[in-house]
C-alpha cells in the first residue's frame, strides 16, 4: 500500500514533469516574440537584445531548460516556477493568490452537485419515466445546450438585475469591505481565521451564483452517471438475490449505493482535472481571479514562465485528486487491488 | 388418495417489463401449483421466462419488472403482503439459488458477511454468532479451509465454491419450498451429483418442494417427479416425469426427447486395440503457469499418450483438468516446460513456429465457442476458404467447388456462404468451424468441447455429424469434453485427467464398462441418463467423491484425489502415484487399483 502510493507519486511526479516540458517547448515553438510585447513600440535592436537577454532567451533551448528547471540556480527542483514576465513577481507567488479562488469555487461547485445529483439519479433509476425522470430528462436537453457562461449571465441577470437578490458578480467580496488578511488565501477560510463575519457572508454571498452556475453544469454528467449507474446495480443479480433472500431494504439500499458509487467517484475525479483550468469563463463572468483567468493572461502575454508554471501545479493537483480517488475506489472495491 | 393441498399456487400470474410505452409481458397469465415433497422440472427453451417465474413465484422480478395475479404461499397472497411479511418469508420459507452464483453475491462484501446477514435477516443472532455459523455453513458444504474462505470475496472464489456459498444460504434456513434456477450450471458434474443428491434427499426427508429449472434432461430423468415445460411466457406441457418421458404431448418435449437420444447408454460397437500406424504421440508433456505471488500452477503433468490413424481419443475429465492445455500444447499455441510431442515421426515441439507453419494444414482444430473463432466481418465463403488460400495453391474455381464441397460435408447448404457468422445459429456456426478446420483435408484434429456450447438438439446433431464423418473420412482426432457419454459414443480410446494428471486410459469399452480409478468410477456414476426407470437416486451404491478439488498451484504430496476418495489410505497421502500398465494399452494412475487387477 505505501509503496502503491509512492509509486504512484513518483510515476505521477514525472508524468508532470514531462507535461511540463513537453509545455515548455511547444510554447517556444509558436510563431509568436514575447520580446516584442515587452519592449513595445518602435524597439532598438539595442533594447530588443537587451530584453532577449534579461529573459534569458538568448541562451540556447536545452540552456533555457536546465535554467527553469533549476540547474543554474532556482528552478522547479528547488521549488521555484520563475518569475512572470509581466507583473515580475514570482509566479508560485501568483499561483498562490489565484489558485485559492478557484479551488473554493470548484470545491463547493463539486459538493453542491454531488449533493443534488446522487439522490436524484438515485430517485429515477428506481422509477424509471417517472416524473421525477422526465423533469431530469427536460433538464439534460435545456442545460446542455447552452456554453456554461451564457447561464451564468442568465443567472446574474436574474438573480442580480432582476430580482436583486445577489451580489453584484465582482469578486469575492462586496468592494466596501477590506479582505481578511491572507492565511491561507482561501477567503472563506480566512475571514474566519480573522473571526470576520461580514466577510464571511459576504464572501458567500458572492460565491452563491458562480457556484450555481457551475453545478447547474455539473449536475448534468454527474446525474447520468449516477442514474445509469444505479440502474445497472439495481437490475445486477445481487441485488434482487439479496431481496430473495429476505434482507432489510436499508440494508439492500446500502449495497445499492455501495456498488454504484465507484463510476461517480471516477467521473468526478475526471471533471475535477479539467475544471481547474476549465472554469474560466465562469472566473471571467463573475471576475474572480482565479487560475483559469491567470492561465489565460499568461498565454495572451506569453508569459513562458507563468504558463509553464500553471500546467506544473496543475498536472501536480490532478495528480492528488487521482490518486486520493483511486486510495478512495480501492477502499470500496476489494477487486481493486492497492499493492 | 386425495391429492396434498398445493404449497404454493400461482393464479393468472404475470411479469411485464416496461420498455419506453411498450410493454413486454414476459409471463402471461400463468398458473401453477407446487406441493411439498414433490420435485418439479421446469423446462422450457432458453427466453421461455423460465428464470422471470422462478423469481415471479417469490414476487419478484427483475428491475425494473412488473409482478401482478395472484400468488398463494399457504393460502396467503404475496403479491398483497406488506414488505415485512414478504421479508419474513424470502429467504426463510421460500429459499432461492440462482442461475449465475457469483453474480449473486455482492462483488464488495465478503462471503461471511453476506451469509450473516440472510442469517441475522431471519433471527435474532448475534453478529459473532451469525459469523460462526457462517463457518458452519460453509463447512457443510463441503468447502474446506472455511475458517479462512469466510473472509474471501466472491471474485477469490471459483463458480462453483460461489454455488455452494449459496446452496448453504438457501439450505441453511430449512425453506418450505426450494426454487433452484439452473442450480449445476456452473458445477462440474461429480459436485453437481453431490448436491443433487442431497437436494433430493432434503426434499424427501423434510417434505420440502422443489422448483427446478434446467435444460438437462437428465437431472429431470433422475431427480424429478413432475415435468412443466414453458413457451413463450405460458406452460404447456405439465405432467409427471414418466408419463412425459414415455410420450411428450408438445412439440418442444417430443424435439427434447429425441435430441437425448444422443445421450442415452448407448455406446460405440466394442472396438479392438488399435493396430493401424502412429499419427501423434506424446510423451511426459508438462506445462506450469506462473500465477501471482511467483507461485506456479501445474496445468498438465505427465501427459503421455499416442493416437492411431482412424482413431480418435477422447480427453475427459472436470474444468481445470488441463485438457484444453494439452490440445494447446499440440497446436503449438504454448510452449511445454517439458516432454515431446512427434507428429508422424517428426519431432514438432521444439521446432520454430515457421518450420511448425507447414505442420498446420495438417494439425485443425475446432473450439468450445463458435462464434470466438470465426471472425465475424467475413462472409462464410471467406471463412470457410482462408485455410485454402493460406495452405494450398489451388485455383480459384477449385477453392469454390471445395467449398462447395465442405459445406455440403458438414450438412449446411450453399445460401448461408454469403452471410455472416453472426447471422447464423450456434449449430451452424459450429458447423461453419469444423468445415474450416477440414478444408486442408487435415491428418489430425483437435476438438475442444465443439457441443459444450451447443443447446441439446444442436449438440445432437453435431454428434451425428462427427459420427458420420468419422466413418467417411477416417478422421482422427483427440476428442476434448467433460460430457462422457459423447465421448463414450465418439472416441475408441479413453483418457480421464484430474488435475493436471491422467488417471486412466484405455479403450471406451475397457474404460467404460470396467472403470478402475476411484475417480473415473464417480466420475462415470455421476452421468445422468435421461431415463427415469434407471435413476441414480435409486442405485444403492454410489461411487462418490467428497469435498472440492485442491488448487492447482498447492498440489497434495502423494496421490492428488487423496483428500476426495473414499478407498484413500496413509500410503496414498504419501506416495506420488504413477500411471501403471495394467492391461494391453490400458493403464491407471492408483496403486489399489493396480493391485485389484492383479
Ligand atoms: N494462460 C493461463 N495462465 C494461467 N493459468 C492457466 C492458463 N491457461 C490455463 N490455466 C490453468 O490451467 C489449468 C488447466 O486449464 P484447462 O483450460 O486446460 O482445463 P480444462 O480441463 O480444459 O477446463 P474447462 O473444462 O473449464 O475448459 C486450470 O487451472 C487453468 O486455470
Ligand atoms: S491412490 Fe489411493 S487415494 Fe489415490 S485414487 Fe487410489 S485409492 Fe484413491
Ligand atoms: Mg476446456
Amino acid at each position: 500500500m505505501r509503496r502503491y502510493v509512492l509509486r504512484r507519486l513518483a510515476v505521477g511526479v514525472l508524468q508532470a514533469l514531462g507535461i511540463t516540458i513537453a509545455v515548455f517547448f511547444v510554447i517556444r515553438a509558436l510563431p509568436a516574440d514575447p520580446v516584442s510585447r515587452i519592449v513595445g513600440m518602435n524597439p532598438t535592436e539595442d533594447s530588443i537584445r537587451q530584453a532577449r537577454h534579461a529573459l534569458g532567451l538568448d541562451m540556447s533551448l536545452f540552456q533555457q531548460l536546465l535554467t527553469f528547471l533549476g540547474f543554474h540556480g532556482d528552478g522547479v527542483f528547488t521549488g521555484s516556477l520563475g518569475t512572470s514576465w509581466v507583473s515580475g513577481s514570482t509566479v508560485l507567488s501568483e499561483i498562490a493568490i489565484t489558485l485559492p479562488t478557484t479551488i473554493q469555487l470548484i470545491v463547493t461547485s463539486f459538493i453542491v452537485a454531488l449533493v443534488v445529483a446522487i439522490p436524484i439519479g438515485m430517485a429515477t433509476a428506481r422509477r424509471p419515466g417517472g416524473k421525477l425522470d422526465k423533469g431530469v430528462f427536460g433538464y439534460g436537453l435545456f442545460a446542455g445546450a447552452q456554453p456554461e457562461f451564457w447561464w451564468g449571465l442568465i443567472f446574474i441577470f436574474v438573480f442580480y438585475f432582476k430580482m436583486g437578490i445577489a451580489p453584484a458578480p465582482l469578486g469575492l467580496l462586496d468592494p466596501e469591505l477590506t479582505a481578511p488578511k491572507s492565511v491561507t488565501n482561501f477567503v472563506l477560510i480566512d475571514s474566519l481565521i480573522a473571526g470576520d463575519f461580514t466577510a464571511f457572508k459576504s464572501a458567500l454571498g458572492h460565491l452563491v451564483l458562480p457556484v450555481l452556475t457551475l453545478s447547474f453544469l455539473l449536475v448534468g454528467p454527474l446525474l447520468k452517471m449516477t442514474q445509469q449507474s444505479m440502474s445497472r446495480v439495481l437490475s445486477s443479480e445481487f441485488i434482487l438475490y439479496q431481496q430473495a433472500s429476505g434482507l432489510e431494504k436499508k440494508s439492500i439500499g446500502r449495497s445499492t449505493l455501495r456498488s454504484a458509487l465507484a463510476p461517480i467517484i471516477t467521473l468526478t475525479g475526471i471533471l475535477f482535472g479539467f475544471m481547474l483550468s476549465g472554469a474560466v469563463l465562469v472566473e471571467s463572468v463573475f471576475s474572480l481571479n482565479g487560475l483559469g483567468q491567470y492561465a489565460v493572461a499568461a498565454v495572451l502575454n506569453l508569459d513562458f514562465p507563468a504558463v509553464q508554471g500553471v500546467i506544473l501545479v496543475i498536472s501536480v493537483i490532478s495528480l492528488f485528486v487521482y490518486l486520493g480517488l483511486d486510495l478512495l475506489l480501492a477502499k470500496i472495491d476489494p477487486r481493486i487491488l492497492v499493492k | 388418495m386425495t391429492p396434498p393441498e398445493a404449497l404454493l399456487s400461482a393464479r393468472a400470474l404475470t411479469v411485464k417489463y416496461p420498455y419506453g410505452d411498450v410493454q413486454n409481458v414476459v409471463i402471461n397469465e400463468l398458473d401453477l401449483d407446487l406441493y411439498p415433497g414433490q420435485i418439479v422440472g421446469l423446462l422450457g427453451e432458453s427466453g421461455s421466462g423460465k428464470s422471470s417465474l422462478a423469481l415471479a413465484l417469490m414476487g419478484l422480478a427483475r428491475h425494473p419488472g412488473i409482478v401482478s395475479g395472484e400468488v398463494n404461499f399457504r393460502g396467503k397472497n404475496l403479491l398483497k403482503m406488506d414488505d415485512e411479511e414478504l421479508r419474513q418469508i424470502r429467504g426463510n420459507s421460500i429459499g432461492l439459488i440462482t442461475q449465475k452464483p457469483r453474480q449473486a453475491l455482492d462483488p464488495l462484501v465478503n462471503v461471511g458477511k453476506q451469509i450473516s446477514r440472510v442469517y441475522r435477516a431471519h433471527s435474532q443472532a448475534s453478529k459473532a454468532d451469525a459469523q460462526v455459523r457462517a463457518v458452519e455453513l460453509l463447512r457443510s458444504v463441503g468447502i474446506n479451509d472455511a475458517e479462512r474462505r469466510v473472509n474471501a470475496f466472491p471474485h477469490e472464489l471459483s463458480g462453483g465454491m460461489a454455488q455452494r456459498a449459496l446452496i448453504s444460504m438457501a439450505l441453511s434456513v430449512e425453506p418450505d419450498l426450494l426454487i433452484a434456477d439452473e442450480p449445476t450450471s456452473g458445477l462440474d458434474v461429480t459436485i453437481q451429483a453431490q448436491f443433487l443428491d442431497r437436494m433430493w434427499e432434503r426434499a424427501r426427508d423434510a417434505n420440502i418442494a422443489v422448483l427446478i429449472v434446467t435444460q438437462d434432461l437428465g437431472i429431470v430423468a433422475n431427480y424429478c417427479d413432475r415435468i412443466v415445460i414453458m413457451e413463450d411466457g405460458k406452460i404447456i406441457e405439465d405432467r409427471l416425469t414418466a408419463d412425459f418421458f414415455a410420450d411428450p404431448h408438445t412439440a418442444y418435449g417430443k424435439k427434447l426427447i429425441l435430441a437425448s437420444g444422443a445421450g442415452t447408454k448407448s455406446s460405440n460397437a466394442e472396438v479392438a486395440i488399435a493396430t493401424t500406424p502412429e499419427i501423434l504421440r506424446v510423451t511426459d508433456l508438462r506445462k506450469t503457469f506462473e500465477v501471482e505471488g511467483g507461485k506456479r500452477l501445474q496445468a498438465v503433468s505427465k501427459a503421455s499418450f499416442q493416437i492411431h490413424k482412424g482413431r480418435s481419443l477422447g480427453l475427459v475429465g472436470e474444468s481445470g483438468s488441463g485438457k484444453t492445455t494439452v490440445g494447446r500444447l499440440i497446436l503449438r499455441l504454448a510452449d511445454p516446460d517439458s516432454g515431446e510431442v512427434w507428429f508422424k515421426g517428426e519431432r514438432i515441439d521444439s521446432i520454430s513456429p515457421k518450420e511448425f507453419r507447414k505442420y498446420r494444414s495438417k494439425i485443425q482444430a475446432v473450439f468450445q465457442d463458435p462464434f470466438d473463432s470465426l471472425n465475424p466481418r467475413w462472409p462464410i465463403e471467406r471463412v470457410i476458404r482462408e485455410p485454402l488460400d493460406l495452405h494450398t495453391e489451388m485455383s480459384k474455381a477449385e477453392k469454390a467447388a471445395r467449398v462447395k464441397e465442405l459445406v455440403s460435408l458438414v450438412g449446411l447448404t450453399d445460401d448461408i456462404l454469403q452471410l455472416r457468422p453472426g447471422s447464423l445459429s450456434a449449430g451452424q456456426q459450429q458447423r461453419v468451424s469444423l468445415a474450416r478446420a477440414l478444408a486442408t483435408e487435415p491428418e489430425f484434429l483437435i476438438l475442444d468441447e465443439p457441443t459444450s456450447a451447443l443447446p441439446p438438439a444442436a449438440r445432437a446433431d453435431m454428434i451425428r455429424l462427427l459420427k458420420s464423418l468419422q466413418d467417411r473420412l477416417d478422421l482422427c482426432f483427440i476428442f476434448i469434453s467433460h460430457d462422457l457419454s459423447t465421448v463414450r459414443e465418439l472416441c475408441h480410446d479413453i483418457a480421464v485427467m484430474y488435475l493436471s494428471e491422467i488417471v486412466e486410459m484405455g479403450t471406451s469399452e475397457q474404460v467404460f464398462s470396467a472403470p478402475s480409478h476411484p475417480y473415473t468410477r464417480a466420475l462415470l456414476d455421476s452421468v445422468l441418463f435421461h431415463d427415469p426407470s434407471s435413476r441414480r437416486v435409486d442405485r444403492k451404491i454410489k461411487a462418490e467423491l467428497e469435498g472440492e478439488i485442491p488448487s492447482p498451484v498447492d498440489l497434495p504430496a502423494g496421490c492428488y484425489l487423496a483428500a476426495r476418495c473414499p478407498m484413500a489410505e496413509q500410503r496414498c497421502r504419501d506416495d506420488h502415484q504413477a500411471l501403471i500398465e495394467i492391461g494391453p494399452s490400458r493403464s491407471v494412475r492408483c496403486w489399489k487399483s493396480v493391485e485389484a487387477s492383479k
